[in-house]
């Protein structure tokens, strides 16, 4: 087989790349720059000004930094849950160990509306944690867990947790357990064999289970919408207002190719950073 | 702890797996210095037995002795042995110099006695210029010698070996064990070395121990588990023999063994074999000499000549495997012997007949009769 045939097994996927994702947000560059007047709409001409408000307007740089911070936090608080759980699951020879992922992958298999009520169920004022902590005497006042960072911080770890553990059991059972004997026998603790070999050599794991959750994250728009109600805004939920209710298309587009800018140069940096790291591996 | 003290010790050791008994009740030593094999199929325990000593495994009962001193509840990194794995187990994301380097930082060596430490190591086995470079860029007998220079570097009390040449090709195998036996003289390391190639067993140790079912079948040096052997196990395990059961007739300065076709087979005096004993006796393919006889002048004369052992076959099969011919003669009472010839003799046509003849030092007696499995 010639090297030239290959490329043509990737033609199928190229093409609904093409039609789904190059040609929408193609339409949306051209788009981003149109003038849009409140009461009148998209006027004709060529404009900046949605992408200047969009980097300069502290209400927008608020929704960045939220969107960013989330992706951030939701992505740490699955890693260290999950790294745990995944260890587990990867070493354990119980005969309980199939049942147990299944456990993890259970939430992935409701409806996305009906876990967000859920969590609305138990986070709210008179919620179920609420009274648990005041029973508890542990607050004197219900703590404020919706329409916030810490309910969104909640909803999105727990839905995004299975992904990370997944990702996480693959790359732990590829670690040799040769490898982490030898260093202990050489004279390394349990501790010192894991942070010097195991953990290392789970780092391909860690680098994808967090790519994967940090853009699922930024780009969720039903939990923080629920969770977050009209008011607690992340970009996701901000570009749906924008198109959806304000009409304002432009603006949306230019929020819109800011997130999908954020998400490929993350994936780019960290495909660089996988090099790197994966050249020793 | 005593000069004396061997430098290891397995006393009693037992571990089973839910009902499966991996090592059961097996007692061995090894003096310092000494080079000794764990030899036994795939299952018999040996892996088990070597994985105790390191603290890998945690036995039931028993213990292991180091020099005197029992560790069997010290914990692994505190053992100070070597490990060498089939697998090699280097860190792939270290270098060479670090993977070898790694047992030194754990003790806290400074990094001015660690440098010089690791590249005497790294001349030692003949990786010298090769310490910048990572695992997955050496090739197989490379790797291994990186794993053997990382686990000699601590100058460990023992260094433990657990099938460290078997994912190398024949070729490589042979290098390496050269390489081996080298290191180890070189440095006079305690080594238990755990195969199931026989032919490595007895090429590299001092002493062979034999096992089989988690049990201990035979210890002894190589000449004597390859001589002697104390059970059909270890006479089948270590070479290919011809088994023949029959019972002693006569019980004196020679053991006379009566075969059941009615043949006799002279083998040296062995305490405890009464006459009437059911016994079975194992002769070594390569102990068998094999010559042509003309069919007419020899058949009849031959047969009843006065040396002992000696017996007029007919050629069943041949086959030329370089280092030697091997033929399925068949005894004038209708059984089989497989007989290997040097391979430089002409070889026998297929249906001569030919004089078949062997020592009786070469006949190995065996209690009871033939194991299942063996052809007689």
């Amino acid at each position: 087989m010639s090297r030239g045939h290959g490329w043509w097994l990737l033609a199928p996927a190229l093409a609904l790349l093409t039609v789904v994702f190059v040609v929408p947000v193609g339409m949306m560059v051209p788009m981003s720059v149109r003038p849009y007047v409140p009461l009148v709409g998209i006027t004709g001409g060529v404009t900046a000004r949605h992408y200047v408000k969009l980097l300069t307007d502290s209400y927008y740089l608020e929704i960045i930094g939220r969107t960013l911070a989330l992706g951030l936090t939701v992505t740490v608080a699955t890693l260290v849950i999950g790294y745990p759980l995944a260890f587990f699951l990867a070493r354990t020879r119980s005969r309980w160990r199939n049942w147990l992922t299944i456990l993890v992958v259970f939430p992935l298999l409701l409806n996305l509306v009906v876990r967000t009520f859920g969590w609305i169920a138990l986070l709210a004022q008179n919620g179920l944690v609420n009274q648990a902590l005041q029973a508890l005497g542990l607050v004197e006042q219900p703590v404020k867990l919706l329409f916030n960072f810490a309910g969104l911080l909640i909803g999105l770890t727990h839905i995004f947790l299975p992904f990370m553990v997944l990702v996480l059991i693959g790359a732990i059972q590829n670690i040799p357990r040769d490898v982490e004997d030898a260093a202990r026998v050489l004279g390394a603790s349990w501790g010192s064999a894991f942070l010097r070999v195991t953990l290392p050599l789970s780092a391909p794991g860690i680098l994808s289970g967090s790519i994967l959750v940090f853009v699922l994250t930024i780009s969720a728009l039903v939990t923080p919408r629920l969770l977050g109600g009209p008011t607690y805004q992340v970009m996701s939920t901000l570009i749906y207002d924008e198109f959806l209710a304000r009409l304002n298309w432009p603006a949306g587009s230019a929020q819109s190719l800011l997130l999908t800018v954020m998400v490929l140069a993350l994936v780019y940096l960290s495909g660089r950073l996988a090099r790197r790291t994966g050249a020793r591996v | 702890m005593s000069a004396a003290a061997p430098a290891l010790a397995v006393r009693r050791l037992r571990k089973s797996f839910g009902a499966v008994v991996a090592v059961d009740d097996v007692s061995l030593e090894a003096a310092a210095g000494e080079f000794v094999s764990l030899l036994g199929p795939s299952g018999c325990g040996k892996s088990t037995l070597l994985r105790m000593v390191a603290g890998l495994v945690e036995p039931d009962d028993g213990q292991v002795v180091l020099a005197g001193e029992d560790i069997t509840r010290v914990a692994v990194h505190r053992r100070n042995l070597g490990l060498v794995f089939q697998s090699y187990a280097l860190f792939p994301h270290m270098t060479v110099f670090d993977n070898v380097a790694f047992g030194l930082r754990r003790r806290g060596v400074a990094a001015a006695e660690l440098h010089p430490r690791v590249e005497r190591m790294l001349q030692l086995v003949r990786l010298g210029p090769l310490g910048a470079r990572y695992p997955r860029e050496l090739s197989g007998g490379q790797q291994q010698r990186v794993a053997l220079a990382r686990a000699l570097v601590t100058e460990p009390r023992v260094l433990l070996l657990d099938e460290p040449l078997s994912n190398l090709d024949a070729l490589l195998r042979d290098e390496m064990r050269v390489e081996v036996k080298r290191l180890q003289e070189r440095l006079g390391t305690t080594m238990i070395f755990v195969t199931h190639d026989q032919a490595e067993a007895l090429i590299l140790s001092d002493r062979v121990v034999v096992m089989e079912g988690g049990r201990v079948e035979q210890i002894g040096r190589p000449e004597e588990v390859y001589r002697r052997p104390a059970t059909a196990f270890v006479a089948r395990f270590l070479g290919r023999a011809n088994f023949l059961a029959g019972t002693v007739a006569e019980a004196g300065a020679v053991t006379v063994v009566r075969l059941d076709g009615g043949l006799s087979v002279v083998a040296p005096s062995r305490a405890g074999l009464p006459p009437g004993q059911p016994v079975h006796v194992a002769i070594r393919q390569e102990a068998i000499r094999i010559e042509a006889v003309s069919s007419a002048a020899g058949a009849g004369r031959v047969g009843e000549a006065s040396k002992p052992n000696a017996f007029v076959v007919t050629v069943v099969f041949h086959a030329f495997a370089g280092q030697a011919h091997h033929y399925v003669v068949q005894l004038p009472d209708g059984r089989e012997l497989e007989v290997a010839a040097p391979g430089a003799a002409l070889p026998l046509p297929r249906g001569a007949s030919a004089r078949v003849q062997w020592s009786p030092e070469d006949v190995i007696v065996l209690p009871g009769a033939v194991p299942s499995g063996v052809a007689g």
